[in-house]
């Protein structure tokens, strides 16, 4: 029997059943029906980057469902239980509801802020005049921006300003692969057509586990359609549950297996030889190419990694005869973050390579999409003033990184505290958290450094507690904006972010706080050409229209999302230097790197005092650190744990729900032990995104530990020493020792 | 007519929006660990050659309804399209139905000391919709249709669910592989 969606559809809409409600229990009350003023509004979440479409019901004002769109590519018609929870999210009673100030002058995370509601007034006024006290004395480089690049007018403000140091989470996601697809294929990497794909292959790849459904749906279809799914991962997670063969890798060594691969197909020229040969620069250095991966065998690649030989061999030989194959490179999942995630990012987009099936079908494509115009292309803004300062995360000792936009969580404290103390004078958080950066507490440390303390969030967060002025940021559902998917290549999509309540209280988006410091500190760039301030909904009303859109924004929030399907032209020429793809990149040996990836092994290596490797992971419910004071998620994901095998709780005497004590080099978290086979005995894994400390937050507050308390910050120099030229943040790479408390 | 859950535990990606879906549509407290709809996740195996196995669970609406029988206040009743209720008015809050359930699906409410469960969105139902959890699964792992459709499909039992004879739930699970829809 085959029952699809549709068909139940149908089956329920012929279904008039008996039993009037007015039959059911009364506490049963009827959401979906009806004669309250009930609107449906199409939006999209906002909780993770695979924003999928929503239908949001909304009765006197309040919102009180989310579902899925049909039609929609990311979300495939369905949510996921984060985006379910949005509500959730949007009536947290503990959110930020007005600007405040702090009137304890001492900070730290134990101390009450004291703080005073203040008006917006207030708030932006004490902002302008602080930061612009500490341009005027100490220069541009004194601002500090913690946030991420978006939206528009936020980065217009940024480069009004000169701001030298804006930094984001970057390295701790996917800005390696940034920089190798720059110069490998040129072009973006996460898009992929994983419903032609016949072959798959995971190197710790887990996104099935933070379900994000553009990719969950595409890796289900996948195997709807038959193709085999391998996977290298220390824990036998929710992706590998998908994978027909899963190896629990040696963390760190997914390098090591890569290379071998990489041998195996270019000794036995298995790789796909159209493309290689006209799309790449293969012929071009070949000589070199094969010398360099010789060394790289599988039976030394086995001893690194604990996949067998024959296994690598055999897999290799599969994924390059066997395709359309796929090696999903992209986000922090695991291997792609270690010391030597660069060159394992490097080796990744060479299988892909050889495997031929970049902006082919079954392989990766580069999104095509509905371009929507920026603020500054409706309106020009003057010349923005040169940039001119130091950095205080040091990436310009990276030029690759330097080249790239982001930024460095890892080295941002040692930055504050030991490279240039006193250098930053006033800075900025926009929905950031210290429990997002390695070794929060020095990160807490490196902050209260700081003279003068913005946060913009939606929450009382840790990073709040050390702020001087607080500001209630408004959330996805509170916001208008136009979404542009990049994920797929055949159905470009554009779906519509709208309000579907208005703000809470006094929240605001970071774009009107954009605006109102723009008038104050750098107001020539905030004018129409007539003089009048800069209007941001008459922008998004100009946005819609020369994207074709619609006429206006509020025509478009009646439509929704608007597809423009396209015939798939597979790119002949690459946004690489010479129009090819590259194997070898001569550009990396010129800028601190290497042109081909050598094996380095991972940073941390077990030792007799800390004798086991330590991961983290994202459960499935929850985003980051940002959704575990969400009660419906709370309570579905509560807290976290030191998962471990049982071999390894009998080695330290520990059983069910007792007790461990976790250290690494910097810190020591306690949690209780949690047993399970589905991981390598020499591994504990943590649940990242629990331990928040602030009071103020009474669902997440004070509940599990924080994993990122063991994970090492790093220097600039360490990165350098290590090749970690593409700028990994080796949050996955630590060691520990695990103790029964 | 009755209607019925398909489970297809291979497509479940664990992600928890039926879960979520049903609290949203139900109104359920949150903060009393009232879950009608939890996702729990079986290993079967030792390392390195084990299986996880997900299963979301919620009430069954069994035809035969031990709940129903055990109920001493008589709270628990059958619409004719067979979905199992739990009067509010007259649920006690006595836990007897929880400790006679296989499937642990009634849930009590520790500030409003009564029982609820899921009512399988028996007001959708009525208007024509599919249950919440249902319509937002993703991946299509939980499914829902008439009874009869579903009878004929998968198997009655997977490792981990209790013995179906009892109670005779109204839940098939698919068990054939990947490709073979």
């Amino acid at each position: 029997m085959a029952l699809t969606r549709r068909d139940l559809l149908k089956l329920a809409g012929a279904a008039s059943t008996s039993g009037p409600l007015g039959a059911l229990a009364p506490f049963f009350r009827p959401a979906g029906s009806g004669a309250a003023a009930e609107r449906k509004l199409v939006t999209c979440c906002g909780i993770c980057d695979s924003v999928c479409g929503m239908v949001a019901t909304v009765r006197d004002g309040v919102l009180t469902f989310l579902e899925g769109l049909e039609g929609d590519f990311s979300g495939g018609g369905g949510l996921c239980g984060k985006g379910a929870s949005g509500a959730g999210q949007l009536y947290d009673p503990d959110r930020l509801k007005y600007p405040m100030k702090r009137t304890n002058p001492n900070k730290g995370l134990e101390e009450d802020p004291g703080w005073v509601r203040i008006s917006w007034e207030e708030a932006l006024d004490t902002i302008a005049e602080k930061f612009r006290a500490a341009l005027e004395q100490f220069g541009q480089e004194s601002l500090l921006f913690v946030t991420r690049p978006a939206p528009d007018i936020w980065m217009r403000f940024m480069n009004a300003v000169g701001v030298v140091n804006r930094v984001d989470h970057l390295d701790e996601c996917y800005l390696t692969d940034r920089v190798i697809q720059r110069y490998t294929t040129g072009g973006k990497s996460w898009c992929n057509d994983f419903e032609n794909a016949k072959y798959i292959l995971l190197f710790g790849w887990d996104l099935l586990a933070k379900t994000k459904l553009v990719y969950a749906n595409g890796i289900v279809q996948a195997k709807d359609n038959g193709a085999k799914v391998v996977c290298f991962n220390p824990q036998y997670s929710a992706t590998a549950r998908f994978a027909d063969e899963w190896y629990p890798i040696r963390p760190g060594s997914d390098l090591a297996v890569a290379l071998a691969m990489i041998n195996v197909i270019v000794s036995e020229n298995l790789f796909n030889r159209e493309f290689v040969d006209q799309y790449t620069n293969f012929r071009q250095y070949e000589s070199q190419i094969r010398e360099h991966f010789k060394r790289y065998t599988p039976e030394w690649a086995a001893a690194e990694s604990d996949v067998p030989a024959d296994a690598i061999q055999r897999i290799a030989r599969e994924f390059a005869t066997r395709g359309p194959a796929i090696a999903p490179a992209h986000k922090k999942s695991l291997c792609a973050n270690y010391a030597n995630a660069t060159q394992l990012v490097h080796a990744i987009s060479i299988l892909n390579l050889l495997a031929g099936t970049i902006d082919r079908p079954g392989g990766r494509y580069f999104a095509r999409t509905i371009p929507i115009p920026t603020i500054d292309q409706i309106v020009p803004p003057p010349a923005y003033p040169a940039k001119r300062g130091r950095r205080v995360d040091g990436k310009d000792r990276l030029p690759l990184v330097l080249e790239d936009g982001g930024g460095l969580f890892s080295t941002l404290a040692d930055g504050l505290l030991n490279k240039y103390p006193g250098m930053i004078q006033a800075a900025f958080f926009n929905n950031y958290t210290i429990l997002g950066f390695p070794h929060p507490e020095r990160m807490a440390k490196a902050l209260a450094t700081i003279p003068f303390l913005v946060v913009m969030d939606f929450l009382p967060t840790d990073t709040a507690l050390l702020a001087d002025i607080v500001l209630p940021s408004s959330i996805y559902l509170e916001s208008n904006d136009l979404v542009p998917r990049e994920y797929s290549a055949k159905r470009p999509q554009v779906v519509v972010r709208q309000a579907v309540v208005p703000a809470m209280f006094e929240t605001r988006s970071i774009g009107w706080v954009a605006l109102e410091l723009g008038k104050r500190l750098a107001p020539d760039y905030f004018k129409n050409p007539d003089g009048t301030w800069i209007s941001l909904s008459a922008v998004l009303d100009e946005k819609v229209r020369r994207a074709g859109l619609a006429n206006s924004f509020a025509e478009f929030r009646e439509i929704g999302m608007v597809t423009r399907e396209q015939p798939f032209v597979p790119r002949t020429t690459f946004n690489v230097p010479g129009g090819k793809c590259q194997i070898y990149v001569p550009q990396f040996a010129e800028r601190g790197g290497e042109p081909l990836p050598v094996w380095r092994p991972k940073r941390e290596q077990p030792s007799p005092e800390y004798p086991y490797y330590y991961l983290t992971f994202i459960p499935a419910v929850h985003r980051r650190n940002t959704t575990q004071n969400n009660r419906i998620l709370n309570e579905m994901f509560p807290t976290n744990a030191a998962n471990m095998h049982p071999l390894l709780a009998t080695r330290i005497g520990v059983k069910e729900g007792q007790k461990v004590r976790i250290r690494s080099r910097v810190g020591a978290i306690e949690l209780p032990a949690h047993l399970t086979e589905t991981l390598r005995p020499d591994c504990v894994l943590v649940a990242h995104g629990f331990g928040h400390r602030s009071r103020y937050l009474n669902t997440a507050g004070g509940k599990g530990a924080r994993d990122s308390d063991l994970i090492p910050d790093q220097t600039i120099e360490e990165m350098v020493a290590a090749g970690n030229f593409a700028g990994a943040a080796s949050i996955m790479d630590a060691v520990v020792n695990v103790q029964a408390v | 007519m009755s209607y019925g859950w398909l489970f297809d535990s291979k497509r479940c990606i664990e992600c928890r929006a039926c879960e979520a879906a049903c609290k949203q549509w139900n109104r359920v407290d949150t903060g009393w660990n009232v879950r009608y709809r939890p996702v729990r996740v079986w290993e079967t195996g030792t390392f390195p050659n084990l299986r996880t196995q997900a299963l979301s669970m919620a009430c069954n609406h069994c035809e035969n309804p031990l709940c129903l029988k055990v109920c001493p206040v008589k709270a628990i009743w059958r619409r004719d399209d067979g979905i199992v209720l739990i009067d509010q008015d007259r649920c006690v809050g006595c836990r007897f139905c929880t400790k006679f359930c296989p499937y642990d699906a009634p849930q009590f409410h520790a500030g409003r000391k009564k029982m609820e469960k899921c009512t399988m969105c028996a007001d959708r139902i009525d208007q024509g919709m599919q249950p919440a959890c249902a319509a937002i699964c993703p991946t299509g792992a939980l499914r829902w249709g008439e009874w009869n459709q579903i009878a004929g499909a998968g198997v009655a039992q997977v490792e981990s669910f209790s013995e179906p004879a009892l109670t005779r739930p109204r839940i098939r699970f698919v068990n054939t592989p990947w490709g073979t829809r």
